[in-house]
């Protein structure tokens, strides 16, 4: 019969919290001050109408909102939302305490894989950079990762969903230029995956919409967002931000800010319908004040995150942060380093959606080769995010009696056992010693992660979407092409 | 000649008690000795070597399959004269004097046998006189020193001098290891060669007895 233990408490996952729960009370009680005193500019007429329908004081589009409303919106507010993949399947709940990650959107850079040259990101960049997460398992979603500025500018943003549902099945979170994309896109989704209904029950897609710093919603942010919940599809609605230019200084001024603002989009969400599958948080970067730089890499953003990721275990709603998107240029060991802490610390803390990885020069430029690299990092963290085993079978006690005073372990069963639990063996670092290295052509990881990159791309294909859809697609990218082509001649 | 394969997946997968079976049963059905050896057990073993180099295998998967492989040859053996044994060859090893550091030179000795060396080894602190009556006792092709410390790695020039001395340096070859030491380390004092780590070993002992 086993024996058991009375009173024994096991911590399988390492526990980190940044600051106390009265602490994340105390941020709370500040936010609702900022939305009840200053209140937020709102340029959306529906959203206007309804919160002054709901209780909100209302001059012109100024909009002070209510503790009372603000608190009873956050109950509304689903704590969890599931994403699907492109096939329906459920794979991302987005609950307290789970981590994902993935890419970001948009780069205007890219540099080239072959060339090894920076230039203008291009659709095929989008392509590629789905391919290669489709592959590497760390990555759980995908974001445009590029600008397809080689497209009608018009409707580049539904050209990059279009390059991302055919080379990844992987969820996706998609950026749009204004709410008449948003639907062509929402169109396009529901095309995917053989109509409206099957893309509310399973959604693949979130969207990413934004207020502006300091606390405007604007017409287009919010459209963007009541358009995707008329499809049943999820929203991030968080801010960029500049801490000491479109936020205060501090740090925590800047995630009060943020919090104010975020929160008034969950005010927007409940009341436009109950229940909105809405994610909060932002990029909480500060502005570098010698070169003016948005620090995504740095420690204040990791720290930042650390809190916004209880506040939204707080509050109960899912929470959208970023990681490995780093200031150095290329990928370098001050990359490593800026990505390696991020990346960890969000997984420690357990933010949901975790963006931007694999982003160089402050999100501005991107790399397959740092993109690649930053799977290992990912892994790393994830290694350690899991704990330590701690029960009779991993403290060995049999086993040491056994080997004895000055025995070995190396050829024991035991150690044939575990070691690949118990030791983490990533795909790209270097760890031979200094001879076997150079026989092996004195390859750093950058070089490694290079080869990896070119492997995948030469090598790997997600699985097609059928031709009828294919077609489909490319005719609502014509059809919103031509219809803005025609207003803007209206105009 | 399939099971002779199976015999090799086995010993490639680590799995001694299936190929200690199946050489039993090779052995009953009547399959010559030498054959389940070469064919067989180390037909497997040379399949790890080739996957530890290129890093597909793991330290551990390598040492069971070593059992694997030894499990096998203890049933073969015995049917086997002596002069018969296919051998890559006979290594002396030992930590040199004042070192007590164990688990390194143990590596070593565990992918040298896996790879047919017969090896000896000798243990920790080994005096430059502990080795000279040792080789003249087993008359290897091979000497593997190893040492951790800078303090210790000294004792290696005093033992290859020793064998100068008792004119025994020609008749073996010198191969040293450990983390202090280096390739130019190994020329300074004399030795035939140097390798990093214990596969490394096991390729440079088959190049110098070769």
């Amino acid at each position: 019969m086993k024996k058991i233990r009375s009173n024994s408490i096991e911590q399988t996952t390492p526990l980190l919290r940044w600051v106390s729960e009265g602490q994340i009370e105390e941020i709370h009680f500040a936010t609702l001050e900022v939305l009840e005193r200053t209140g937020v500019k709102v340029d959306h007429p529906e959203a206007l109408q309804l919160l002054k329908d709901a209780g909100c004081i209302v001059n012109e589009n100024r909009v002070r909102i209510p503790s009372w409303l603000v608190e009873e919106c956050i109950r509304l507010a689903p704590s969890k939302i599931v994403v699907a993949n492109r096939k329906g399947n459920r794979v991302m709940p987005l609950e307290k305490n789970r981590t994902y990650f993935g890419t970001g959107s948009d780069l205007p850079y890219t540099i080239d894989l072959e060339t090894g040259k920076r230039r203008r990101s291009t659709k095929n960049d989008v392509e590629l950079a789905c391919r290669v997460m489709d592959y590497l398992p760390n990555y759980d979603f995908v974001m445009s990762y590029a600008i397809a500025s080689d497209t009608s500018s018009k409707v580049s943003d539904l050209h990059q969903l279009e390059a991302m549902v055919s080379n990844t099945i992987k969820p996706m979170i998609v950026t749009a230029h204004d709410e008449i994309n948003m639907r062509a896109q929402l169109e396009m989704a529901a095309l995917v995956v053989g109509g409206k209904e099957e893309l509310r029950k399973n959604p693949f897609l979130i969207l990413y919409s934004e207020p502006i710093s300091p606390l405007v919603h604007t017409n287009d942010g919010v459209g963007k967002m009541f358009a995707s919940f008329e499809y049943g599809v999820p929203v991030v609605y968080t801010p960029g931000i500049l801490s000491g230019a479109t936020t205060p200084v501090t740090k925590a001024g800047t995630i009060v800010l943020m919090n104010a603002e975020a929160l008034a989009g969950v005010v927007m969400a409940q009341l436009k319908q109950k229940g909105a599958p809405i994610i909060i948080g932002g990029g909480a970067t500060p502005m570098d004040m010698r070169t003016t730089a948005t620090l995504y890499g740095s420690p204040e953003t990791m720290m930042n995150y650390a809190i916004m990721t209880q506040l939204s275990q707080f509050y109960g709603i899912p929470n959208f942060t970023e990681a490995g998107c780093v200031n150095s240029p290329v990928p370098d060991a001050q990359a490593g380093m800026e990505a390696g802490n991020g990346i960890l610390m969000a997984q420690l803390m357990g933010a949901n959606l975790v963006h931007d990885v694999g982003y160089l020069e402050g999100g501005k430029t991107g790399s397959l080769t740092f993109l690649t690299m930053c799977n290992d990092f990912m892994d790393n963290a994830r290694y350690m995010g899991r704990g330590t085993r701690i029960d009779e079978e991993t403290m060995a006690v049999d086993v040491i009696d056994e080997v004895g005073p000055g025995g070995n372990y190396v050829s024991h069963e035991h150690t044939f056992k575990h070691f690949r639990e118990e030791v983490w063996t990533p795909k790209q670092f270097n760890r031979s010693f200094w001879e076997i290295w150079e026989e092996q052509g004195s390859k750093s990881m950058e070089d490694n992660a290079e080869e990896l990159a070119k492997e995948i791309v030469a090598n790997h294909t997600s699985e097609p979407l059928n031709e009828t859809i294919r077609q489909g697609l490319n005719e609502i990218i014509a059809e919103t092409d031509k219809a803005k082509a025609t207003s803007r001649r209206k105009k | 000649m399939s099971s002779l394969n199976d015999l090799a997946e086995l010993v490639i997968s680590g799995n001694y008690n299936g190929a200690k079976e199946l050489t039993q049963r090779l052995i009953d059905n009547g399959t010559e000795p030498l054959e389940i050896i070469n064919q067989g057990l180390m037909a497997g073993m040379n399949v790890v070597g080739v996957r530890f180099k290129a890093g597909d295998m793991f330290v551990p998967e390598v040492m069971m399959s070593a059992k694997a492989m030894s499990t096998g040859i203890e049933l073969v053996k015995p049917l086997i004269a002596d002069r018969d044994m296919p051998s890559a060859g006979t290594v002396l090893i030992g930590t040199v004097k004042g070192d007590l550091h164990d688990i390194g030179k143990k590596l070593v000795v565990m992918m040298m046998e896996s790879a047919g060396f017969k090896v000896i080894d000798l243990g920790v602190d080994i005096s430059p006189e502990a080795f000279v009556e040792a080789v003249k006792e087993h008359k290897p092709q091979a000497i593997g020193m190893s040492a951790l410390l800078t303090t210790t790695m000294l004792s290696m020039r005093d033992t290859i001098e020793a064998l100068e001395e008792e004119g025994l340096r020609d008749s073996v070859k010198i191969v040293i290891g450990g983390a202090p030491i280096s390739q130019s380390f190994a020329e300074e004092i004399g030795a035939d060669g140097y390798a990093p780590d214990a596969a490394a070993a096991t390729d440079l002992c088959k190049k110098l007895i070769a």
